[in-house]
């Protein structure tokens, strides 16, 4: 993370009090920070390179047992691009959101944001990933096989990005008033 | 001899239409064929026309919502049996209509495209609903082709979101309207130019029609650097 996020980073901290799955977490030395919850649910931010161990912690662990992958999505947030997680606890019958945010800033022109791949040893991730790269353009490394999935393999951009522009061509050129 | 080589590719790529030249004229050739053959249809074309309008087979493709109703205007209730319709096939190759029910995006064109160049000719399109008139509410969406008739002729429209299946019915009265008073010259001259059934190329997902050009520029290209005229293209180049 950059150094302009440290401030906001401890403003947050004394605002939102970790709930009971970021006390997990941080009992077994993950830090992670808490999100404004999300309808209810729990949500927490973490940082890139502790995401394989919290997730693993997270499904293995008895008591939380958050071990169904509801999806994975994107978001091109103003600032960030976040690659956000929904878990599901089928003996808890509870939820917890993740997101894992990475600043505008520290993307190179031309790149696309670096996130770690859950595929390797969270299957259901596999082609959600995909998704979420041929849709927002995230790239997860470590992705056995990070493909479009839903539109053709040519696909230029990523359609759900704030900044894309499609090009117009004879099969879209009939609605003079697209919003496009 | 550079010259000539350079200019194959770019000369090749145009199809003329074949022209007869004056000393053949007399000959018997495929026209005169032809021209028997109209006069002949003057007097089949009647006949084969109502048989044929009396069993326009569709294609089963839905690729959406409007499928449903397809569906259901084949079931007992509406029963398009009544008009000669009965059996939805599943291959292009024994269907004279397609029934575009759906949506059609852009992953899903190619396949469209191929399909309808299977059916055997004489063949008929119905554009059901309004995603396959104009996109429909899909309209502005990065991914929907707006409308079939950017990618196939459409011979009846049918909007609605989706039509009942009296519009399917109606639509379908309308087509048979339309083959029973076409001749076939008139087939003929509205006749659908093949481009290629293997449209793209499977392996790498483009069209094949890319894929030669490619090719040729390639080979333009090494031509002209191998003789010495490769100003332009180092242009190009930097
Ligand atoms: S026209 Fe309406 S019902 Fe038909 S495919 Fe489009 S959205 Fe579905």
């Amino acid at each position: 993370m950059s150094e302009g996020h440290e401030p906001e980073k401890a403003e947050a901290k004394d605002e939102l009090k970790a709930g009971p799955f970021g006390q997990f977490l941080e009992e077994h030395g993950i830090p992670s920070r808490r999100l404004p919850d999300s309808c209810g649910v729990e949500t927490i931010e973490l940082d890139g390179k502790h995401l394989e161990a919290a997730m693993k912690r997270l499904r293995n662990s008895h008591e939380i047992a958050l071990n169904f992958l509801v999806s994975v999505a994107g978001v091109d947030s103003p600032e960030t691009y976040d690659s956000v997680y929904h878990l599901w606890s089928y003996s808890n019958l509870n939820e917890l959101v993740v997101k894992v945010r990475v600043p505008k800033a520290s993307v190179p022109e031309d790149r696309l944001p670096l996130v770690p791949s859950l595929a390797p040893f969270w299957p259901a991730a596999n082609w959600h990933e995909r998704e979420t790269y041929d849709l927002v353009g995230i790239r997860y490394v470590g992705h056995p096989y990070l493909r479009r999935i839903l539109n053709p393999w040519d696909w230029e951009g990523h359609p759900l990005r704030r900044d894309y522009k499609q090009l117009v061509d004879a099969l879209n050129d009939k609605n003079q008033f697209s919003m496009r | 001899m550079s010259e000539t080589d350079a200019k194959i590719p770019s000369g090749a790529s145009e199809s003329v239409p074949v022209s007869i030249p004056e000393e053949l004229k007399d000959t018997v050739t495929l026209t005169t064929l032809d021209k028997a053959i109209e006069l002949l249809s003057s007097a089949v074309d009647p006949v084969a026309n109502w048989a044929r309008s009396n069993s326009v087979w569709p294609l089963t493709f839905g690729t959406s919502c409007c499928a449903i109703e397809m569906m259901c205007v084949g079931m007992s209730a509406f029963d398009i049996s009544r008009f000669g319709s009965e059996v939805f096939r599943a291959t292009p190759r024994q269907a004279d209509l397609i029934i575009t029910a759906g949506t059609i995006t852009r992953k899903m064109a190619p396949a469209l495209v191929t399909l309808y160049e299977q059916l055997p000719e004489p063949k008929y399109v119905i554009a059901m609903g309004a995603c396959t008139v104009t996109g429909g509410m899909f309209n502005d969406s990065y991914s929907v082709v707006q409308g079939v008739d950017r990618l196939i002729p459409v011979d009846v429209y049918l909007p609605g979101c989706p039509p009942r299946p009296e519009g399917i019915l109606d639509a379908l009265l309308k087509l048979q309207q339309k083959i029973r008073t076409e001749s076939l010259a008139e087939r003929r001259k509205r006749a659908y130019r093949q481009r290629a059934v293997r449209y793209v190329d499977y392996d790498t997902g483009r069209p094949v029609e890319d894929l030669v050009a490619e090719a040729r520029m390639e080979t333009a290209e090494a031509l002209a650097e191998a003789t010495g005229y490769a100003l332009d293209h180092q242009v190009r180049k930097v």
